[in-house]
């Protein structure tokens, strides 16, 4: 009976101590609307620009635990937008993302640090047509305050840019690059929005 | 006038031309999507844009073969007019499958253009569905157990259906028709076939009431 009454109150500590582990690190909820994955690409002189419409993001984020801290994008391949159908489509296809057999790309932090100025590295994994890279996405913490429309919630913003070798990536081969039609950097631009309670 | 073989060499030729001129549109008037295919990706979709004209010039002759106005009746005879009309409807099938494989192919089986913003391909996708529907019923109706006047009274309708969602998706789907000589001869022929229709058909329930 003591024995029972022992392994329940160290039962209850449990977890009790381990979701205030997770009640130290604050989990926000992504404004999807106002968050945006955008990209450019050069395409001869040009630069063409697209987005993707579809993603979903996971924030836990405290700038005071970022040992604790975690971000994980998923984005949906298929939702990619370059306002031409038929550019979407070839972006589709195995000349560049494959999307009918990779339908998703994820990002997730592993590791976060303030690098000061206000930019947090988040170096992670990406996972892009099934491979895994090592990826480090600096994204500037913009602000953090009580949020004007939604009483009893706060907001949080982020902004990022990073550039990616597509070819380093396997979106795409160098038959493209070669014939000086479109561009290897890829100008990867993240912004968003989260709102969590105070 | 004229003697009646000079009409049928005359009416055959302008045919001819016809094609001729619808064949030559992927090559000098090319889609930028042929600017991203090479070796044999590009001979496919080339082969597939010469099958979706082919299939074009045939649904006009479609339509016109079973106008059976007095003038191409006494030419060429309404029992061949007919004839030509079912084979014509076979033809129309066999190349309209072979556009669907042939401009589906290169970007793959995966990649179909399902969607709203695919919209001028989903209007060719309906077309298709329409056509297979018409001739796989006209073909089989006695099978089908079809009443002849129930069939009829919905076959004509659905062919003038059939030339209206093949003008939509061939003006949305291909730049080479967004602009130019393209896209004039193509409204200039429609508009010239709607003409053509309404007269035959005038003249025919005039002389009918």
């Amino acid at each position: 009976m003591k024995k029972l009454h022992l392994s329940g109150i160290l039962f209850f500590l449990l977890v009790f101590l381990s979701q205030s582990a997770f009640a130290a690190v604050r989990e926000w909820e992504v404004d999807t609307p106002h968050g945006n994955i955008y990209f450019s690409v050069d395409h001869i002189y040009a630069k063409i620009q697209g987005h993707f419409n579809q993603f979903t993001t996971k924030v836990q984020f405290d700038p005071a635990n970022l040992q604790e801290s975690r971000f994980l994008f998923e984005i949906k391949v298929d939702s990619i937008d370059t306002n031409n159908s038929k550019r979407d489509k070839h972006l589709l296809s195995a000349d560049f993302f494959d999307a009918g057999k990779y339908p998703l790309i994820t990002f997730e932090s592993k590791t976060i640090t303030n690098v000061g100025n206000g930019v947090f590295a988040l170096a992670g994994k990406l996972n892009i047509k099934g491979k895994v890279y090592d990826l480090t996405l600096p994204l500037t913490l913009a602000g953090i305050k009580d949020h004007p429309a939604v009483q009893g919630k706060q907001v949080v913003g982020f902004n990022g840019k990073i550039t990616v070798d597509r070819l380093a990536l396997g979106v795409g081969d160098e038959k493209f690059y070669k014939m000086g039609m479109v561009g290897k950097d890829v100008e990867v631009f993240v912004s968003l929005e989260a709102l969590s309670s105070k | 006038m004229f003697p009646h073989k000079a009409y049928k060499i005359l009416i055959i030729f302008s045919f001819a031309v016809f094609l001729g001129g619808a064949l030559t549109v992927p090559f000098y008037y090319e889609t930028q999507t042929l600017w991203y295919k090479t070796g044999v990706d590009k001979v496919v979709l080339w082969a597939g844009q010469l099958a979706g004209l082919l299939t074009l010039v045939l649904l006009v002759l479609q339509i016109i073969l079973p106008l059976k106005g007095r003038f191409s009746e006494d030419l060429f005879g309404s029992a061949n007019l007919m004839r030509w009309h079912r084979i014509n409807g076979i033809l129309i099938v066999c190349t309209a499958i072979s556009h669907v494989v042939l401009v589906l192919a290169p970007e793959g089986i995966n990649n179909l253009p399902i969607g709203k913003k695919y919209w001028p391909e989903m209007t060719g996708e309906g077309l298709f569905l329409l056509v297979l529907i018409m001739v796989l019923s006209s073909r089989f109706r006695s099978v089908l157990k079809l009443d002849y006047t129930v069939w009829r009274t919905i076959h004509r309708p659905l062919g003038y259906l059939l030339l209206i969602l093949a003008l939509i998706h061939v003006l949305f789907v291909s730049e080479s028709f967004k602009q130019g000589i393209p896209r004039v001869v193509l409204l200039v022929i429609f508009t010239g076939l709607a003409l053509l229709i309404t007269v035959v058909k005038t003249i025919f329930w005039r002389s009918k009431s």
